[in-house]
């Protein structure tokens, strides 16, 4: 204990820095919380400051985090998911600006296109802590069993959709799509047949013509209607469970989904034993201009507008990202991590899942346009969903929800304007 | 004198202050922010009526909400209090191991709020669930109560339904109040068991009935667990309660001031449907002493 006091103080002179206390914000699951316990405890050691942990699981998160960052009572260092950047920083002063500190960050292990993905007007809002993106997953054991490839292009996809079952039975579905999954299925066609993102960074709307969308959306219901999918009056009727949970996916008698390439061992994990689950190349269109998957920085650590101490706090910021003992501490429990010693370290040690590599890097060869934060808007992405199970429904056309969801979309942007 | 009535106060005071603090204060800030433009981040911005407008004019989600909500009562209620009441009419006969059942039956009131009780709930109805299988099992097909619109309302309702206990616990204490000398006299005079419980039993219940019906109401209109966790407000908004707008509005789009005037709605239907109640129950309600013939 003397040992350890004496250290610290050491480090405390060592740094010319004051000993402050902190408070520390994230989601995530068991190992990831204890990861950056074990992480927090190190670098606090190291730099001479206490940081009091703050976790939960996702859900409630936002609210949390929303109703702390209304009462500027957030933590000093906070754990944001990408997406919320415009709902908490519109014009980019939510968050410390994060070049005020760049002698104690070391601000050169992103790219600058990282980097940029979290500046608003100027300001760096955070550190991106992991590009992650969707990639197909498919359950090589059942297509193995059921004679098939897996399929690069959607008329394969379509073939293989109807050799499962003809082959196991009508139990059998080859691809999952419900939700927001269902929603990125139909962004993924729209993207790879126009090449565009859904929203036009140039003029802040949506880009999408009522025609390219439409067809995305009868894309889906193609998907449906050959039974590649399973319907969402099917998916409901099964009690709204996650894929993960589902004993239909542990039995392979669903096939594949298209999911986050950090998610790997939440979907290989409770698959029945022997059956092998992979990341595979995005399957396309004959005329696709792009691969068009979905790929975004995952999420990224910030430093509180509001923090007494933000010098400590990027020590610590630093220390947990940059740093031997933090990245070690921290491993891959964030996805494969963004900032460049960090992915090094860990892949050279081993340390990452290569599954989990594999799938990041189908991520990050992918072509297609930048990803507009809005697209994960909460009311952008309600409406497309809710207007996505209409159309499922047969309660409107595909034009019609075209519509809808583009009328919808460009409210949400319209009031972004400045 | 004066020490003990501060004294008095000193007691009182933990509810004081957390009646000020958490109740009155949320309530007079939602009734102002429901006139407001506020997303949490920034401060609210006054826009008079305009949520209001925009909710009766513009918002097919809301009518939709609405609606679904007053379904959703107006099936509950009824048919929670008819249950809580035929429960405690049986749990009134001295029958061998009849606190045994009296526990047993209150048991799904103390589980059935609970987050684990709606997930149980959401395997029992899935497709190839407890309830379906018993439906295979005699011959019926099975049922989408999920997936379709028309069902899952339905669930959510066997639901609160199921958690009967804390109005049949009320019902059995009212039931065991009654004197007895009165059935005997009715039985005597000729009168059934049917006759009896019309004639006797309900009108001897009516403040109690009436006392229910006010709490299950209220609840009702307050119901969140059950949808939220069982089928998230779908399929198509079927399940979409008030409630969940609110919170979908406050918490997911950060619309406070939209989702406060919302439930500033939602806290008048309340209102007048308790005063409608309270007005008519001059009509129904008879208590001891009465002197209505």
């Amino acid at each position: 204990m003397k040992t350890l006091m004496t250290t610290a103080a050491l480090a405390l002179c060592a740094s010319g820095a004051m000993a402050e206390d902190l408070r520390m914000s994230w989601w995530g699951g068991d190992s990831r919380h204890a990861a950056t316990q074990a992480a927090l405890e190190i670098c606090s050691e190291k730099h001479g400051h206490t940081v009091s942990p703050e976790f939960t699981g996702f859900d409630g998160y936002l609210e949390k985090l929303t109703t702390q960052m209304a009462g500027g009572t957030e933590a000093d260092l906070v754990q944001v998911n990408w997406p919320w950047l415009p709902l908490f920083s519109r014009n980019g002063d939510g968050f410390l600006d994060l070049n005020t500190v760049a002698d104690t960050v070391d601000l050169s292990q992103w790219t600058p296109e990282q980097l940029a993905a979290v500046t608003l007007n100027g300001q760096l809002n955070g550190l991106p802590l992991s590009t992650s993106g969707r990639v197909f997953f498919f359950n090589m054991t059942t297509l193995a069993e059921a004679g098939i490839d897996v399929p690069t292009t959607w008329d394969e996809f379509y073939a293989a959709a109807e050799t499962l079952r003809s082959v196991n039975g009508d139990d059998y579905t080859l691809f999952n799509a419900v939700k927001e999954t269902a929603q990125l299925l139909v962004t993924l066609s729209v993207v790879q047949k126009t090449g565009k993102d859904l929203v036009d960074p140039e003029t802040n709307r949506v880009a999408w013509t009522v025609e390219e969308l439409a067809e995305g959306i009868e894309f889906y219901g193609h998907l449906v209607e050959i039974k590649a999918i399973r319907s969402m009056q099917e998916d409901a009727a099964a009690g709204n469970v996650n894929l993960f949970e589902k004993p239909e996916w542990a039995q392979g008698m669903i096939a594949g989904s298209y999911e986050w390439d950090s998610t790997y061992n939440k979907y290989a994990g409770p698959l029945n034993e022997g059956q092998v689950l992979q990341a595979v190349n995005p399957v396309r269109f004959d005329d696709a201009v792009v691969d068009g998957i979905y790929a975004k920085p995952s999420m990224f650590f910030a430093i509180s507008a509001n923090s007494e101490h933000p010098q400590a706090a990027a020590e610590i910021l630093n220390c947990l990202l940059t740093e031997a003992e933090g990245i070690d501490a921290l491993g891959d429990t964030r996805g494969l991590p963004a900032s460049a010693v960090a992915a090094a370290r860990l892949t050279e040690s081993g340390a990452i899942d290569p599954n989990v590599v594999a799938a990041n890097a189908i991520v990050m060869s992918a072509t297609g346009p930048t990803i507009s934060p809005f697209n994960e808007h909460p009311e952008v992405r309600g409406t497309f969903i809710d207007t996505l199970e209409e159309y499922a429904y047969g309660l409107i056309s595909a034009e019609d929800a075209a519509e809808i969801i583009i009328e919808g979309a460009n409210d949400v942007l319209g009031a972004f304007d400045s | 004198m004066t020490s003990r009535r501060f004294l008095g106060l000193g007691y009182l005071a933990p509810y004081i202050i957390g009646l000020l603090v958490f109740t009155l204060v949320p309530f007079l800030a939602s009734l102002y922010l429901s006139f407001t433009d506020y997303n949490l981040m920034s401060a609210p911005t006054w826009t008079g009526l305009e949520n209001y407008i925009d909710l009766f004019t513009n918002d097919r989600t809301f009518r939709r909400s609405l609606t679904v909500t007053l379904i959703y009562v107006f099936t509950t209620v009824p048919l929670k209090l008819a249950f809580a009441l035929f429960i405690a009419y049986i749990l009134n006969y001295r029958l061998r191991g009849i606190n045994f059942f009296r526990t047993a039956f209150y048991v799904p009131s103390i589980l059935g709020g609970s987050i684990a009780i709606a997930v149980l709930w959401r395997y029992i109805f899935a497709t190839n669930g407890l309830v379906n299988m018993g439906l295979v099992g005699l011959g019926f097909e099975p049922v989408n109560w999920f997936g379709d619109p028309t069902n899952a309302l339905f669930t959510i309702t066997l639901l609160r339904c199921w958690q009967f206990g804390s109005a049949m616990v009320i019902f059995l204490a009212a039931l065991q109040s009654i004197d007895k000398s009165l059935y005997e006299a009715a039985s005597i005079d000729g009168a059934t068991k049917f006759t009896s419980f019309v004639f006797i039993t309900i009108p001897l219940l009516t403040p109690v009935i009436f006392f229910n019906l006010i709490m299950q109401m209220v609840q009702a209109f307050q119901e969140f667990n059950g949808p939220y966790i069982i089928t998230q407000g779908g399929p198509l908004k079927s399940t979409y309660l008030l409630p969940l707008y609110i919170y979908d509005e406050a918490f997911k789009r950060f619309d406070m001031g939209y989702a406060s005037a919302i439930a500033w709605v939602l806290f008048v239907i309340i209102m007048v449907l308790t005063l409608i109640a309270f007005w008519s129950s001059k009509k129904w309600v008879f208590y001891a002493g009465d002197k209505r013939s």
